[in-house]
């Protein structure tokens, strides 16, 4: 077994360093003890959730272990290698996410399973990758590894999707996701992230991404599952000319709570990097935000652009957010703002005055908050999916 | 019937009153014009008409084609065939002007019992509403008035005016900020849609519109009253001699 020592490591940092509680400042507004005191004892089993598959290649998972007779990955192009990360043997696993993250570590340490993803130089694959991950055993611990290597002016998009049933499950499981990805000199790795647990699930995942000289790499998070749940997504520009996308949606309703951590470390001079997070939040649910940019001293001509917006539809919901910049160049372009607010009574009025009633006009305005993020969505499958998605979540929160 | 019957109306904003007794009655069919000083409350007398909430009918009852507007939301208003073009028209990002046409058209349609349009059947209406009024295509697939300029935004009030048909037009200073060869164009629209069975209530500050779109009536409106009426000979005399005789008879 290759990365024993790794692993080994990794669990001792966890026995060692334990959750973080909010006294730390990276977890000062999410509390993980509901995660840290349970007890998961869950047994594995097959996974009876049905879902829609995009017309793509595909991968599934139940309860954290790969299905090969739900997957679909044949007639694979030259270059293009998808299959478990237990059979992956490349060195760079664990090179990025190395944080001192007791999630990381966790994960590190006892993943069982998970998606390798490798575009071998110069192979641009057109057909999206949709991995699925079905989740629906009782207090079970799902810890699994995603490991995408996009080559030199390689091209790939990737789907992950985390899905649950969509009633509570009883004994919460709890998701403790991983992906790594390098985007080497060139290439392009366009990444969604859809999130959809069962409504008592955990769900946290780190992702971190390495960005090389004129590559691209683009994220898109949607969460609406789950009773808490965190992304830490982590991307370094690493070399000139690079470019990263990280755009994000929250949808929380009830009691749900989600964090959302980005950390956009520009390294070198000449690269852009553009945040666009947005969440609407319902009844008593809590949104964080926190998203730091830094721009080191060689990372002149940065181009770096945040902005977070909330929109509450309850009084009770509650959105922290906190954007950051930490700049050490002085030939820069940056901006960043957070705002937090109700609809535009003044919007709605106009709609009312074209015969739209208020309910309907409640619903477009509401659609059209996200839509900022949905029409930065490139990849025409992958959009379609999550506009449907976002209007079923609508539709439930208006009915 | 009267297209539009106002008596005695009183309207307060923000607890101070602005309107102070207006009548006014439009028929079937009249073009009325509406001139007076800035903060006489035209636009306040217009989101009154529509039905906004935050603007306070305190006394006096309009009715809208005998039907009383207190019964009637905004939305109902809008859909018993009542259109106010903005003064300044709202920006809606993450909308698409057709896509809020189409939902305005079925709304109405909807509330008129009549069948809803089906995508095919919506753009053949807009290419035919696009021969009343015309506007650029650019600007019906983008967001609604999102970073429009000024006179596009005019103008896309009025192509909505002539995608619903509504039975009277409110038309809030449609000209300020249109150019020339705009003007001409959006007061084309207007009178193509003048009709017996139509009326339309014109605010404005410059006689020139009223070349365009010839009023049957003018009325000036002064801290929150009308203060004279007559044909549209009056407005030409605005235009030489302003407000000053009746300004300053009654402090705002
Ligand atoms: N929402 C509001 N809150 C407070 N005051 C208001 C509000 N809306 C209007 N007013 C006040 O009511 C008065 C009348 O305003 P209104 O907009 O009706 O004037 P107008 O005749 O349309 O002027 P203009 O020619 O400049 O468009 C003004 O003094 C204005 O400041
Ligand atoms: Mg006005």
């Amino acid at each position: 077994m290759e990365h024993m020592e790794l692993r080994k490591k990794a669990e001792d940092r966890f026995i060692t360093v334990g959750f973080p509680t909010t006294k730390e400042e990276l977890w000062r507004f999410t509390d993980v003890s509901p995660v840290a005191s349970a007890e998961f004892s869950g047994e594995w089993k097959p996974s009876s959730l049905a879902f829609e598959c995009m017309d793509t290649i595909c991968l599934v998972f139940e309860n954290g272990r790969l299905s090969m007779e739900r997957s679909c990955v044949l007639g694979l192009p030259a270059g293009v290698r998808i299959g478990s990360v237990m059979d992956c043997a490349d060195a760079r696993i664990g090179r990025l996410a190395d944080s001192q993250s007791a999630f990381v570590a966790a994960n590190t340490a006892y993943f069982g399973d998970g998606t390798f993803i490798g575009i071998a130089d110069g192979v641009e694959l057109d057909t999206p990758v949709h991995i699925v991950y079905l989740a629906d055993a009782p207090g079970m611990v799902c810890h699994v590894r995603n490991f995408i290597s996009c080559g030199k002016n390689a091209k790939v998009t990737v789907v992950e999707e985390y899905i649950g049933p969509s009633s509570p499950v009883g004994h919460p499981y709890w998701t403790n996701a991983v992906t790594e990805v390098f985007v080497d000199d060139g290439g392009r790795a366009d990444h969604y992230k859809i999130q959809r647990e069962a409504p008592d699930a955990f769900h946290f995942q780190t992702l971190e991404a390495h960005i090389g000289a004129n590559a691209a790499f683009s994220n898109h998070a949607v969460a609406v599952g789950g009773a808490l749940g965190r992304n830490d997504i982590r991307g370094k520009l690493a070399g000139q000319g690079g470019e990263a996308i990280c755009n994000g949606l929250y949808l929380l309703k009830e009691r749900q709570h989600f964090d959302t951590h980005m950390f956009m470390d520009h390294a070198v001079s000449d690269c852009n990097s553009h945040e666009l997070y947005k969440g609407i939040l319902d009844d008593k649910a809590r949104g964080v935000f926190c998203g730091r940019i830094l721009v080191r001293q060689d990372a002149q001509r940065t181009d770096a652009i945040q902005s977070n917006k909330n929109l509450l539809l309850s009084r009770s919901a509650k959105v922290n957010s906190l954007p950051q910049l930490e700049i050490y160049a002085d030939d820069v372009k940056c901006t960043h703002g957070a705002t937090v607010g109700q609809l535009d009574e003044q919007a709605l009025y106009y709609l009312q005055t074209r015969g739209i009633d208020p309910v309907q006009g409640h619903a477009m305005l509401t659609f059209a908050f996200a839509n900022e993020v949905l029409d930065e969505v490139q990849c025409g499958p992958a959009r379609e999916y999550i506009g449907n998605l976002v209007q079923a979540w609508l539709n439930e929160v208006a009915g | 019937m009267a297209l539009l019957e106002i008596k005695d109306l009183h309207a307060s904003v923000a607890g101070k009153p602005i309107l102070k007794g207006i009548n006014l009655t439009i028929n079937f069919g009249e073009v009325h014009a509406i001139m007076g000083p800035n903060g006489s409350g035209k636009s306040t007398l217009s989101n009154v008409l529509a039905g906004n909430e935050a603007y306070e009918k305190t006394a006096g009852e309009v009715l809208f084609a005998e039907q009383n507007l207190d019964d009637l939301a905004a939305h109902e208003r809008a859909c018993a065939g009542m259109f106010l073009a903005f003064q300044y028209p709202v920006e809606i990002p993450g909308i698409s002007n057709m896509y809020f046409l189409k939902a305005a058209v079925n709304a109405v349609r909807a509330y008129q019992g009549r069948e809803q349009l089906d995508a095919m059947e919506f753009l053949d209406f807009v290419e035919t509403r696009k021969k009343v009024v015309k506007i650029r295509d650019d600007l019906l697939e983008r967001a609604v008035n999102s970073g429009f300029s000024g006179g596009e935004k005019k103008r896309n009030e009025i192509f909505q005016m002539a995608m619903l048909e509504p039975k009277l037009g409110i038309l809030d200073e449609t000209d300020s900020g249109l150019d020339i060869d705009a003007l001409r164009i959006v007061a084309d629209g207007v009178n193509a849609l003048r009709s017996p069975e139509r009326g339309f209530l014109v605010i404005t500050h410059y006689q020139r519109l009223l070349n365009y779109i010839e009023p049957d009536f003018v009325h000036v409106l002064v801290h929150g009253q009308i203060v004279k009426s007559g044909g549209k000979e009056l407005a030409l005399e605005l235009e030489s001699e302003g407000y000053a005789s009746w300004s300053g008879e009654e402090g705002p």
